[in-house]
This record gives C-alpha cells, sequence and structure tokens, in this order.
C-alpha cells in the first residue's frame, strides 16, 4: 500500500516538473516585464532596467535556457523561487498567500464533497419523486451558470439582504475587518461573517458534480447481480445498497475527487479576485498583468501539486473503498 | 497465414447489405424520431438556432454597429432609439449583444466540436494499442490536466511584447488555448469506454473474421461510443462558452475591441445597481445558450444510444 503510494507520488513529481518546465518556458518567451518599466515616470534608461533585473536574478539579456537553469539551480540549492520584478521574494509572497486560500477553500470543498455525495445517494434512493427531480435539475441547472457569474450573484444576493436589513450582517469582500480589535469571541464573529459568503457561494456552485455522478452511479448499481444476490440470502433493500452498492458506486466518485480538487482551485481565481482574498489564485493573475515570471511559475507549480495531492487522495481512497483493488 | 487475415467476401457483402439501408427503419431516421419526440430537447434546439440566426442576421435591424458612439446616448436605459440601450461608451447594446452572441457561439461550436474529435481519436488510439502506446499517451494526458488551463490562457493572452498577440485577433487566440485545454477529460472516458469494448465479444469476433481495424472501430467501436460522443460535443460547447466567459469576465481571455458575452457581462458588473441592463441583457442571451444546450443534451444522448430503453409508441402497445 505504502509502495504503491509512493511509487505514485514519484511519478507525479516527475509529472509536476514537467509542467513547471513548461510553464517556465511559456512564461519567459511571453512576459516581458521590461516593457513595464517602460511606463514608469521618469522613464528609466534601458540600462538602469536591466541593471536592477539583473540586481533580481531577472536579467532580461540572458536567453531561455539560461535563465532557467540559474532559476532551477536556485530551487534546487536552496529552494529559491527568485523574485518579482518589483523585488519581492517569491517565497515570502508564496508563504503569505497560501494560507489564504487554503483558509478559504478547506471548508468549502470538504462540505461540497459531504453535501454532493449525501444528497446523491439520497436522490438515488427516491428516484423520479418531487426531491429527486428538484435536487437533479437544480444540479444540472448549476452546470449552466459559470463560477464567477454564480459567485457574483451570491455577492449581490448578500448585499441585498444586508441593504434590507439596514446593516452589515455579512462582509462581501475581505478576509478580516481592518483594524479589528475586541476579545477573542468578537473576532470569531468577525471571521465567520467574512466567512459565510465565500464559503456559500463555492458549495452550492460546487456540489452538483457529485451529486449528479453519485446518484447515476448508485442508480447503476442498484439492480447489479450482487446486490440482487445479497437480497436474495436476507438482506432488505435498504441493507443491501447500503452495504454493497454504495460502496461499490463511490469508487468512480472518489477518482473523480482527483479532477474536481484543481477545478475547485481553478474556480479559486475567481472567487479570490471577486471576494478579495488575496490568495494564491488571485495573485497568479496579478502576476501575469505584471508580468512576472517567476510568480506565475510557482503558482502554476502549486496548481500542478494540488492536483497530485488530489490524485493520489483519489487513489487512497480507491484503494479504501474497493474490495477488488490488492495493493501490497 | 495469410488466408486467416484474408477478407471474407461474403462478410463484406453482408457488410454493405446492411449499410444500405436494408433495414425496416434506417438508423438515421430511428435517430431522428426518438429526438423529435423529446418535447424538452426539440425546444431547445429552437432556441439554439434562433440565437445563431439572430447573430448573424440580428445586425440588420438596428441602424447602429459596435463602434459608432452615440455622444447624445451615454449609459441610456432602453429607449425606441436604442432596442436595449447604450452602453458606457455609448455604443448600441443590442449591436454588441448581436456581436457578442456570434463570437461566443463560434468560440462553443469550434471548441466544442474539435475537442471531441482530438479527444476521440487520441482516445481510441490509446485503446486500440494500449500497453507502451498506451501509458505514454496517458502521462501526456495528465500532464495536460494537471496544467491550470487558466494560468496558461492569462499567459498566452496576456499582452506583452510577443508577436502572436498582435498578429492573431484574441478569439482565435482563446479557441486555441482552450481547444488545448479542453479535450483531456473526453479522452480518458473515450479510452476506458473503448478499452472495455475491444475485450467484448463481437469485437473478437470481428477480429478473428479478419475485418480491417479501421472497419472495426467505425463498425463496432464507434456506435457504441456514439453517444458519449454527441453528448460531449453538445457538454463541450457549452464548457467553451461557459469558460469564455468565466476568463473575459476577470479580464482574460478576450480582450476589447473583440465583444463577447463575457466581455459584456464582465464590463457591466462594477455598476450593476445603476446600469441594470448592460448586465442582466447580456447575461440573459447567455443563460439561453447555455440553457438550449443543456436541454438537448438529453434528448441527444437518448437518440443515440444503441441501448435506448425509450421505445417508439407503436412499439410500446405490442410489447408492454
Amino acid at each position: 500500500m505504502l509502495r504503491y503510494l509512493a511509487k505514485r507520488a514519484l511519478t507525479y513529481v516527475f509529472m509536476i516538473f514537467l509542467t513547471t518546465t513548461a510553464g517556465y518556458f511559456l512564461a519567459v518567451n511571453t512576459l516581458q516585464p521590461a516593457l513595464l518599466e517602460q511606463e514608469r515616470i521618469p522613464r528609466p534608461t534601458p540600462e538602469q532596467v536591466v541593471n536592477s533585473f539583473r540586481l533580481k536574478g531577472l536579467d532580461p539579456e540572458l536567453s531561455p535556457w539560461e535563465r532557467y537553469v540559474d532559476w532551477l539551480t536556485a530551487i534546487v540549492t536552496r529552494w529559491d523561487w527568485g523574485r518579482s520584478p518589483n523585488g519581492a521574494f517569491i517565497n515570502a509572497e508564496f508563504g503569505d498567500r497560501v494560507w489564504i486560500s487554503t483558509r478559504l477553500f478547506l471548508a468549502s470543498i470538504i462540505l461540497t464533497l459531504i453535501i454532493g455525495v449525501a444528497l446523491g445517494v439520497y436522490t438515488a434512493a427516491r428516484q423520479y419523486k418531487f426531491s429527486d427531480r428538484a435536487i437533479t435539475s437544480y444540479s444540472y441547472l448549476v452546470h449552466i451558470v459559470p463560477a464567477p457569474i454564480a459567485y457574483f450573484l451570491v455577492q449581490l444576493g448578500a448585499i441585498n439582504i444586508n441593504e434590507t436589513a439596514g446593516e452589515r450582517i455579512f462582509f462581501v469582500t475581505g478576509i478580516s475587518t481592518p483594524g479589528m480589535e475586541g476579545n477573542g469571541w468578537a473576532q470569531f464573529v468577525d471571521l465567520m461573517a467574512h466567512y459565510a459568503v465565500p464559503t456559500f457561494a463555492i458549495t452550492i456552485v460546487g456540489w452538483g458534480t457529485y451529486q449528479i455522478a453519485q446518484r447515476q452511479y448508485l442508480l447503476d448499481n442498484v439492480n447489479a447481480d450482487f446486490v440482487r444476490t445479497a437480497r436474495a440470502k436476507g438482506l432488505t433493500r435498504n441493507q443491501a445498497i447500503s452495504r454493497h452498492a454504495l460502496r461499490v458506486s463511490f469508487i468512480p466518485v472518489a477518482q473523480s475527487i482527483a479532477f474536481t480538487i484543481p477545478a475547485i482551485f481553478a474556480g479559486g481565481f475567481f472567487a479570490e479576485k471577486i471576494f478579495a482574498w488575496h490568495g494564491v489564485g488571485s495573485w497568479s493573475i496579478d502576476a501575469i498583468a505584471l508580468q512576472d515570471v517567476n510568480a506565475a511559475t510557482a503558482t502554476l507549480a502549486y496548481g500542478s501539486v494540488i492536483f497530485a495531492i488530489g490524485a493520489i487522495l483519489a487513489d487512497f481512497a480507491t484503494t479504501l473503498v474497493d474490495p477488488r483493488v490488492r495493493v501490497q | 497465414m495469410t488466408n486467416l487475415n484474408a477478407i471474407d467476401p461474403a462478410a463484406v457483402a453482408e457488410e454493405a447489405r446492411i449499410e444500405g439501408n436494408d433495414v425496416v427503419i434506417a438508423k438515421s431516421s430511428i435517430i431522428l424520431r426518438r429526438f423529435l419526440r423529446n418535447k424538452t430537447a426539440v425546444a431547445g434546439l429552437v432556441i439554439f438556432l434562433a440565437l445563431t440566426l439572430f447573430s448573424f442576421v440580428g445586425g440588420f435591424f438596428t441602424n447602429w454597429d459596435k463602434e459608432t458612439i452615440d455622444p447624445f446616448n451615454i449609459g441610456m436605459p432602453p429607449s425606441a432609439e436604442h432596442l436595449l440601450g447604450t452602453s458606457q461608451a455609448g455604443i448600441d447594446l443590442y449591436a454588441l449583444t448581436v456581436e457578442g452572441t456570434r463570437i461566443s457561439i463560434l468560440i462553443g461550436l469550434v471548441v466544442g466540436l474539435v475537442s471531441v474529435l482530438i479527444a476521440a481519436v487520441y482516445g481510441c488510439t490509446m485503446a486500440y494499442f494500449g500497453g507502451k502506446v498506451d501509458k505514454v499517451m496517458l502521462f501526456i494526458l495528465e500532464a495536460l490536466i494537471m496544467m491550470p488551463a487558466l494560468l496558461v490562457v492569462a499567459v498566452a493572452t496576456s499582452g506583452g511584447g510577443n508577436g502572436l498577440q498582435k498578429t492573431l485577433p484574441s478569439w482565435l487566440l482563446l479557441i486555441i488555448v482552450l481547444l488545448v485545454f479542453s479535450w483531456m477529460g473526453t479522452a480518458r472516458l473515450i479510452r476506458s469506454l473503448s478499452m472495455s469494448l475491444m475485450t467484448r465479444d463481437f469485437v473478437k469476433a470481428a477480429q478473428y473474421m479478419g475485418i480491417p481495424p479501421r472497419r472495426i472501430v467505425w463498425r463496432h467501436l464507434v456506435p457504441n461510443i456514439g453517444s458519449l460522443l454527441v453528448l460531449d460535443i453538445t457538454r463541450g460547447i457549452t464548457g467553451a462558452i461557459l469558460a469564455e466567459v468565466a476568463f473575459s469576465f476577470i479580464g482574460i481571455g478576450i480582450k476589447v475591441p473583440d465583444v463577447s458575452l463575457g466581455v459584456l457581462i464582465g464590463q457591466a458588473t462594477s455598476q450593476v445597481s445603476t446600469f441594470p441592463w448592460m448586465f442582466w441583457v447580456p447575461l440573459t442571451v447567455m443563460f439561453l445558450l447555455t440553457g438550449s444546450l443543456a436541454m438537448m443534451n438529453d434528448g441527444l444522448r437518448d437518440a443515440f444510444d444503441p441501448s435506448s430503453s425509450s421505445v417508439g409508441s407503436a412499439r410500446k402497445k405490442k410489447t408492454v
């Protein structure tokens, strides 16, 4: 089991290396921070620009390959991901922002999964009844709304609630009230008020995929031979479903988690932009606008790592629930 | 040995006979009938076609175009002169919506169709050859899934000094990038489905009969994964339209002066309470577009499914 997971992990490390390298070359060939420097007042001479970039290890006169070798050596030897054109260190920036993203998404990813799978089971058990039709139509409806627009509509709704109530119940942007003082309880309430809207928005947009998948796979299995056999041996329908069908139907859902976690992360760009949480997602968009090669590559690498974690978790979940998977 | 692989003329004749519509009802008409029986799907098709038509001929019903600025009506609500009002720059919103709908539909159709084609070829190749070829191709596929598409889109379409962004219009660039990142999920599905089909008896029988691979793929694999392919075309179109809207919404992807529904929606969000029509008009069009595709989806799946349980009313009386 551990050996199997280690082997998978090794493959993913190699993959992350490849995607990051590809990303670096794409970024280094496309992004040109020197052009942005020209917009400064007073306009710096080209020599000044080259000099200041050289000091930050961003020498535009080196070839992409030379820059790549320097960049990779720094990471391998010192775990130094380089600097931004404005002089900031990627490692420090990243350390701050990654926690903001994690705080924003961890709760909603877990909620999305639990609610999605639970509703999938619930609707499969009540196929074609009103509750099934209502929930499943909702899940299909979510599929035709782009994530940022759904977030934006939730935000509009929260603003409306605030206006109707005449006071600020929900915070629609930001991570905490600036200059917030008071005891632990007041800070907790402040935190929750900031959490509620983004978490709600990400969760209601996300669970549809899991609901539809879980419902479909469970329905495929309800009439399978092994469930019928279990019933013939004296189990009630509900026992047969929960002991035999449920387990098997969760396997494909578990595997799809690997491919939805990066999707939620990609949705994170939108959520962070709209709710103004300055995490990795919004940083990456800003980095590209500022023609920041190192920051863009670092966020891309982070995205790949998130995917790998999701994939390994899915493998792990599969080995736990699938009686057919036997790994040493 | 050569005899074993020789093509049996009788089998070829049989195949030709089946293909030559020598059956009670032709397959295409079964598909058409099944689709037409589903009222929701037909309604979806009608709405989609109407929107496509609107995006091509809608421009003839107004005197304004997407570039002319009306200095006397800036940010005005809908009126007799400007059917849907004007934008903050004083451009007729109706003309902008027509143009935006066309670009969005174009992106959707091209990306939806071509990405399924790529996925089908890639997935079937993996399944047919298996082994080492499959392993290498799967590795490439997973590596592509790993890349956060949004970042690559942002880098590729960002306003750097690269020559590509200057020579290509932004919608074409977006189509290319979306194509690169949109086919992997379908390819994975097609691979696993065709792999299980390859082990089925009727494919094995066909192989032993000496039917050439191209024919096996066409006669046995494609019809059996056909419903999935068709489904993925409509889903791919929806996905591409949604991706375009989402990307343009936060300011990457389609760049002004090109217009799309996403650009229009994105530009309107900052003043949604003062200029609500600028937000809701393109949003409604987008919902009609993606909604009509979703309505078609299920009808198409059923119509193309060879094991569909939706039977005609004439047969229903006999069997049930």
